[in-house]
């Protein structure tokens, strides 16, 4: 034991300058993994702590329609169960106010929510003029509003406002309120009444647009278990049942994809990291080959020189990944404040913390030290492989290619173990397999082309052109650097394209969000005949053609199908097809549709109603292709064959989407309504004459103004995207580093042949054009296989992590084949520029 | 004493089977100075690398005090020479990493010596080279590299020390000092000295002569 003290402590005095590289590497990726880890942690935390209060209670139960006895009964059976609870009921809708004293010209959609006295369960209200909240206020038709809702109708405190058939007092602003649910943005002001008061108004009629929610507050013990229950009991009634632990919006879903897509690229600058470790120990071995024959001469194991080595990769390891934490320290306290308050202001949460947090610490810590050690193992095995008698023979192979098989099953232990820090790290086995297992086939790709590469560079060893020849010759020499090179810079190049495709997969998504046309303006419950003139009024607004989208109700009553029987309503009710769908009718396909099964109607030869549905009702509800549907439209009876099966995109909202569309020509008669969407005019008195003019002459057409939820979003979209470049850049620079470092670390084993080659009469260009066509052969093969390696993961992580249409990113690919075979190339001649320039007998003597 | 029963070392070489030491039988008591003699690619060095078990022979067996080495596996024949033998290169290969005194402390330390230290200082001491403890290989003359080889040598206080060709890489005097050494080493100590040298001037010092030439030991002559 104390030799392999004296020896680590003596290696690590004379080695370190050699070791510099190995220490960057580890604390690079030790510093992404800990200030990602921490940023995605601190945001977790801000949304555990912020989820009760957007909840405002416990757990919920959220429907579209009022709560019917059958439901009501199942949750008192159910509550029965709980030790005690409290409940309170709020409903959601989104319809006109007006100002009394006006001509009716002040007319504005808000978002109305009736609450009773218990509500909020967590979370306060916080009023303008420092009022406070008491359910007193909404008594006797009391309403609180959004400050916007003052401005924009021109009233003040104690005026009124008409809401259905009742006039309510505006007794305060509302600036702050719990039970809005995360990115559930509003489409108007906010008005609040009382729950009973809202029943009064008249505007909760039969087939009116409302969101019931119950809120529960219990023991914490007993949420988990009664949200599965009730879940069970009323998944066919198309309730949502949930907590306060998985609140879903549409900013939480952005949100975990970049969590997944931060999570991975830590783990990835970790494995560049660690290529970087394996070249560095991979060079130093072989440095340090006639030392360890030395040490085995002198008596040591194999076992006590390989306990020296570990024993120092382990306190580098530990020492880089210190390097590491406190450079994720320095970059975490280097972000704004003023960004990370506006960032968690726009998110909904009340701060985002910038500090380190112990668990990120700890894991930068053990995945630090362990990756180093991973990486560097299979490089230090050559230790035993030295045979102490290269000393007597010197110019013996110096290592024997022995104990394959130990090599083999070291590997295979190295690459178990990635998977599990793999699947730790990004948080998902799935997401480790893909990352590991593109690993290990761009690897062994790579290992094959360069068995390959050998051999096809044969031929040019008899050419004519010294420096062809002898770029060949190296290639193919004993003991070359062929596969190498090929293996750290196609796996950096895997990794690194692959962050950068990645990247633009999730930004094209988003700025699918970002669009200039995306509609910010969508018009409701337009009837027939006042579709031609609403078309007209908005045609001058906006200065082109709207589009207004035919629109009916139907629910499904019946299903003949080979896998799916169903005869009735209440039966397609139990099957989870109950609830009534909003259906539409075209020839086309619109721009975020693509048909995955069956064929799409052609107008003409559709004789019969067709209907195309949309990919969940054939994955969850079992409705296949050429099963025939029967549909309730408005009290008539019609069937339909579907003949297709259709993926919508969702996040792309400009055509908004159908779970049912059918052939065109069958519905000319039934009572339909349109929809519209639409982006708006640009300046805020022109919306505002648009919308007035519109519910002036139709009263019944409803105008939601969505520039406000869309400015939100983009805001919440341009703090993500700029997340995502940022990581996405720190990848590139990081990896190209280390790549740099792991290529220009090869120059060691160059420098005693260029001295002979300068000795025997070669000059600088004649060197210089064999290292080109050397290394560059070498980042064109690497770049080609990197670079496909990387489409491949893309691929599969898009469509199975992300849940995104892939996006091929060809450009991505291109420039990085060409790149890595630049930057290989340069790197390669650059790093021997000083072998090249320097007089050749110190070489020669040193070696 | 070492004993070498019909050793041989044959090798592939283009696919075909070259014999590089044929079949040899050899004695050499303890104490003896045995100077191996022959032009360059003659087998000698072979042959010093079988006796230190650094190559497996492929016929024979090798006995180094009485211990059968060809069958011991690498481990044992690591910790055998760590006891029982020191060795000497052409090209010295001290650790350059490490300091002289690191270099002499190492073989110590390997086998849990107590006072490491102060015995690689009297070692250091021994071969002239007490001041130069701290310096680093690469700060060291040839000769001054190869005295600090036979202390690391001397380390264990050996029964075998193996030289192989020590003064090749060095002048004439600096050769003569580190010959005078280890005739020194072989008479104060009574350890037997096993010299690879192509160099014939050296031969005065040895109680034996063995001449190979070609894998073949032609003669086994007694020095004056």
């Amino acid at each position: 034991m104390k030799f392999i003290l004296q020896m680590l402590l003596r290696e690590l005095r004379s080695s370190w300058r050699r070791l510099v590289f190995f220490f960057v590497c580890v604390s690079i990726g030790v510093g992404a993994i800990v200030s990602l880890r921490s940023l995605i942690q601190n945001i977790e935390v801000a949304l555990t702590t912020e989820s009760r209060t957007l909840v405002a209670g416990d757990v919920y139960l959220q429907s579209g329609e009022p709560w019917t006895n059958e439901v009501l009964q199942i949750l008192k059976n159910r509550l029965s169960n709980v030790s005690s609870f409290q409940r309170t009921e709020i409903v959601d809708t989104t319809t006109m106010a007006r100002w009394v004293n006006s001509d009716s010209t002040s007319v504005k959609v808000v978002e109305l929510r009736g609450l009773e006295a218990e509500f909020p369960f967590y979370g306060e209200f916080k009023l303008g003029s420092e009022q406070d909240y008491s359910f007193e206020i909404l008594k006797d038709y009391g309403a609180l509003v959004g400050p916007e809702l003052l401005n924009q109708m021109g009233i003040e405190i104690g005026e009124k406002i008409t809401i259905g058939e009742i006039d309510f007092t505006v007794r305060g602003t509302v600036l702050q309120e719990p039970g809005g649910q995360l990115g559930a943005f509003n489409f108007g002001p906010r008005v609040l009444i009382d729950r009973e008061a809202l029943n009064d108004t008249g505007i909760l009629t039969f087939g009116s647009r409302a969101n019931y929610r119950i809120l529960l507050k219990l023991h914490e013990a007993e949420i988990g278990m009664l949200v599965e229950h009730l879940s069970e009991d009323l998944d066919s009634e198309f309730i949502r049942v949930g907590s306060y632990r998985n609140t879903e919006s549409r900013i939480e879903r952005y949100l975990t994809r970049t969590e997944n897509y931060l999570s991975l690229v830590g783990f990835v600058i970790v494995i560049l990291g660690g290529i970087g470790v394996w070249s560095v120990m991979r060079i130093f071995v072989q440095q340090r080959l006639n030392s360890i024959a030395v040490l085995k001469c002198l008596g040591a194991t194999t076992g006590r020189v390989l306990s020296v080595y570990i024993a120092q990769v382990a306190i580098l390891g530990l020492f880089g990944s210190l390097l590491g934490i406190f450079l994720a320290n320095v970059a975490m306290a280097s972000v704004p404040a003023s960004l990370t308050q506006e960032a968690a202001e726009v998110a909904g949460f009340s701060i985002i913390s910038t500090q380190l947090t112990d668990s990120a610490i700890l894991q930068g810590l053990v995945v630090g030290v362990f990756a180093s050690l991973l990486f560097a193992l299979i490089p230090l095995l050559e230790v035993q492989n030295v045979k102490p008698l290269i000393l007597l023979q010197q110019n013996q192979n110096k290592a024997s290619s022995s104990f394959y098989w130990l090599r083999i099953l070291i590997i295979c232990l190295v690459v178990v173990l990635l998977l599990l820090i793999a699947s730790w790290q990004a948080n998902s086995m799935e997401v480790g397999f893909y990352v590991v297992g593109g690993f290990v086939c761009v690897s062994l790709v790579l290992h094959l082309l360069g068995l390959g590469l050998m051999a096809s560079v044969a031929p040019l060893e008899t050419t004519r052109w010294f420096s062809l020849r002898h770029a060949a010759l190296n290639l193919r020499r004993p003991g070359n650097q062929t596969r190498i090179i090929l293996l750290s810079v196609g796996l950096g190049s895997f990794f690194i394209v692959g962050v950068r495709s990645l990247q633009a997969n999730l930004l094209n998504n988003f700025a699918l969000e970002l669009r200039e046309d995306t509609p910010d303006m969508f018009l409701i419950d337009i009837q027939d005949d006042q579709a031609d003139d609403v078309t007209a009024i908005l045609k001058k607004n906006i200065n082109h053609e709207p589009q207004l989208v035919p629109v009916l109700q139907a629910r499904v009553i019946g299903v003949k199908g080979r896998v799916l029987s169903l005869d009735s309503a209440s039966e397609a009710r139990r099957a989870g097809l109950g609830r009534e769908y909003t259906v539409t009718y075209r020839s086309h396909l619109e721009e975020n549709e693509r048909i995955i099964a069956g064929s799409f109607w052609d107008e003409e030869s559709s004789t019969i109603p067709e209907v195309s549905i949309e990919e969940s009702l054939y994955e969850r509800r079992d409705i296949q292709l050429g099963d025939t549907v029967k549909f309730d439209v408005l009290g008539r009876e019609f069937q339909a064959r579907v003949t297709s099966i259709r993926a919508v995109d969702w996040d792309d909202s400009r055509s908004g989407g159908f779970m049912f569309l059918f052939s065109p020509g069958f519905f000319d008669d039934a009572p339909h309504t349109f929809i519209g969407f639409l982006k708006g005019p640009s300046d805020v008195s022109s919306r505002a004459n648009l919308q007035r003019e519109i519910a002036e002459k139709y009263p019944n057409v409803s105008i939601i103004d969505g520039l406000d939820i869309l400015s939100t979003v983009r805001r919440v979209l341009d703090y993500v995207t700029l997340a995502i470049t940022v990581v996405g850049l720190i990848a590139l620079l990081s990896g190209s580093l280390i790549l740099i470092g792991s290529v220009a670390m090869t120059k060691f084993q160059r420098i005693y042949e260029a001295a002979i080659f300068r000795t025997l009469g070669a000059n600088t260009k004649t060197l210089t054009a064999t290292l080109i066509f050397e290394y560059g052969v070498l980042g064109i093969i690497a770049g080609t296989v990197g670079s496909f390696g990387a489409l491949l993961l893309t691929w599969v992580l898009v469509n199975q992590v992300f849940d995104l249409a892939w996006l091929p990113a060809l450009s991505e690919h291109l420039v990085g084949i060409l790149l890595t075979a630049v930057i290989v190339c340069a790197v390669g001649v650059l790093s021997s520029l000083d072998v090249l320039q320097r007089k050749p007998l110190a070489i020669l003597r040193a070696e | 004493m070492i004993k070498l029963c019909g050793i041989s070392k044959t090798v592939q070489s283009g696919g075909k089977p070259l014999t590089i030491l044929h079949p040899l039988d050899l004695v050499i008591p303890s104490g003896q100075f045995l100077s191996i003699v022959g032009p360059s690619g003659s087998g000698k060095s072979t042959l010093l690398g079988l006796i230190a078990g650094l190559d497996v022979p492929s016929t024979g067996s090798i006995e180094i005090d009485e211990i059968e080495i060809t069958n011991l596996k690498e481990d044992h024949l690591a910790q055998l020479r760590g006891k029982k033998i020191g060795f000497i290169f052409q090209f010295f290969h001290l650790i350059p990493s490490l300091s002289a005194i690191e270099n002499i402390l190492v073989p110590l330390e390997i086998n849990g010596v107590s006072n490491a230290k102060e015995k690689a200082l009297l070692l250091l001491q021994d071969v002239d080279l007490a001041d130069r403890g701290h310096h680093y290989p690469s700060q060291l003359s040839g000769g001054e590299q190869q005295r600090v080889a036979i202390a690391r040598a001397l380390a264990n206080d050996p029964k075998i020390i193996l030289a192989d060709e020590p003064t090749g890489n060095l002048d004439s005097t600096s050769g003569r000092h580190i010959i005078d050494l280890l005739s020194e080493v072989n008479k104060k100590r009574g350890t037997t000295v096993v010299l690879v040298t192509h160099n014939t001037e050296l031969i005065d010092y040895s109680d034996v002569m063995l001449v190979i030439r070609d894998g073949k030991t032609n003669q086994v002559g007694v020095s004056s």
